[in-house]
């Protein structure tokens, strides 16, 4: 039962990664550097790499974590992203800019609480899944 | 200490890998689509209104910019933004810019701000009405007097012409603005400001505040 549990959950993961990724790369990469931009975190010389890369990376994460390569690691990869997305938002919502996280192309929820239930729950998800992973790993191991 | 795979990881690894087949025609698909993600340009434009285009017809780039009266991020790209970018890109004659209305349901007093935007741009006063709208929008938008602010940068008889202009409009928006607003829908506007960018045959539209730094990072690599 808990093995069909974190394979569901390691499945929504990957499908909300590869969603992620292709809602951004249907779009110009420039649409991505603004909402980057209007979090007020990176340097003005990080945006565009990031802007230009980031989509692809979300789309690989997504294909690892649908496979089921080294689940564990690419969970924990993707728990560390969404939760310095949340962090930066979080700073961004304090600071009360209008920021458009640009987390599945332009025109999303704004930030607010609906936003950080929504993201809040995929971290918790990522989260669990990663511990989950981690410790039907060793038991295996074991 | 680091250790490598043993053969109970490796059995699980290649086991695993046995999705991997599924997976790629979902890829291959997904390659296909994101190839050709920027629409091409639209053979048919709204008209602009000649007081909204500045620049040179024959430039390599044109710039779209949708904007409601009454949004801040709109004021913001207007006052900050915009200056710049006219003084390099459009007296240079490497950008054509046209404003286009989008009034957002949510903002009250926009639709009359438009309509004084319009009516000044109807005397050759466009540029300094409008920038005089964005500038007092903390005020205006708060009582909507639009008029009062407006008033403070043109002279009395011109007052006067806009203000008939205004009156003889009648109460719904222009059919200028509205063919504005169908021409934004079409571009699946969902936000104000948006621009979009026309070059190379490609229509891009980009919604957002944006600093004009990274705006003219992104102009520099479409004109190389």
């Amino acid at each position: 039962m808990k093995r069909w549990l974190l394979i569901a959950g390691r499945l929504i993961i990957a499908a909300i990664f590869l969603y992620s990724g292709y809602s951004k790369l249907r779009e110009p990469w420039f649409q991505f550097e603004v909402s980057l931009e209007s979090f007020k975190v990176l340097p003005e010389y990080a945006l565009e790499p990031i802007a230009r890369t980031m989509p692809w990376l979300e789309v690989l994460l997504g294909v690892a974590l649908l496979s089921g390569i080294l689940a564990r690691w690419f969970a924990l990869i993707a728990s560390v992203l969404l939760a310095v997305f949340v962090g930066a938002a979080a700073r961004a919502y304090s600071m009360g800019l209008n920021v458009d996280c640009g987390c599945f192309g332009s025109g999303g929820d704004p930030l607010g609480p609906k936003w950080f239930a929504e993201h809040g729950g995929m971290l918790v998800l990522a989260l669990a899944v990663t511990v989950g992973a981690f410790v039907m790993s060793k038991r295996r191991l074991v | 200490m680091t250790r490598g795979f043993c053969a109970h990881e490796f059995t699980g690894i290649m086991r695993e890998m046995r999705t991997l087949p599924f997976l790629l025609p979902v890829l291959a698909c997904m390659a296909m689509v994101t190839a050709d993600a920027a629409p091409p340009t639209k053979a048919a434009t709204a008209p602009v209104m000649n007081y909204k285009s500045s620049g040179s017809p024959s430039a390599p780039i044109k710039i779209e910019i949708y904007t409601d009266y009454e949004c801040p991020m709109c004021r913001e790209l207007d006052l900050n933004t915009l200056p710049p970018l006219i003084k390099d890109y459009v007296q240079t004659g490497k950008v054509q810019l046209l404003h286009r209305d989008f009034v957002l349901p949510q903002h009250k007093y926009s639709p009359i701000a438009t309509k004084y935007a319009n009516a000044a741009g109807e005397i050759g006063k466009y540029d300094l009405v409008a920038t005089q709208i964005f500038q007092s929008q903390p005020q205006w938008s708060q009582n909507g007097n639009v008029d009062g602010e407006v008033a403070k940068v043109l002279s009395p008889a011109d007052m006067q012409k806009v203000r008939d202009l205004v009156k003889a409009s009648g109460p719904d928006l222009s059919p200028a603005v509205k063919a504005d607003m169908d021409m934004g829908d079409k571009d699946g506007l969902r936000a104000t400001p948006t621009i979009v960018i026309i070059a190379k045959g490609k229509r891009e539209v980009i919604s957002g505040g944006m600093p004009y730094n990274i705006l003219k990072s992104y102009l520099d690599q479409k004109l190389k």
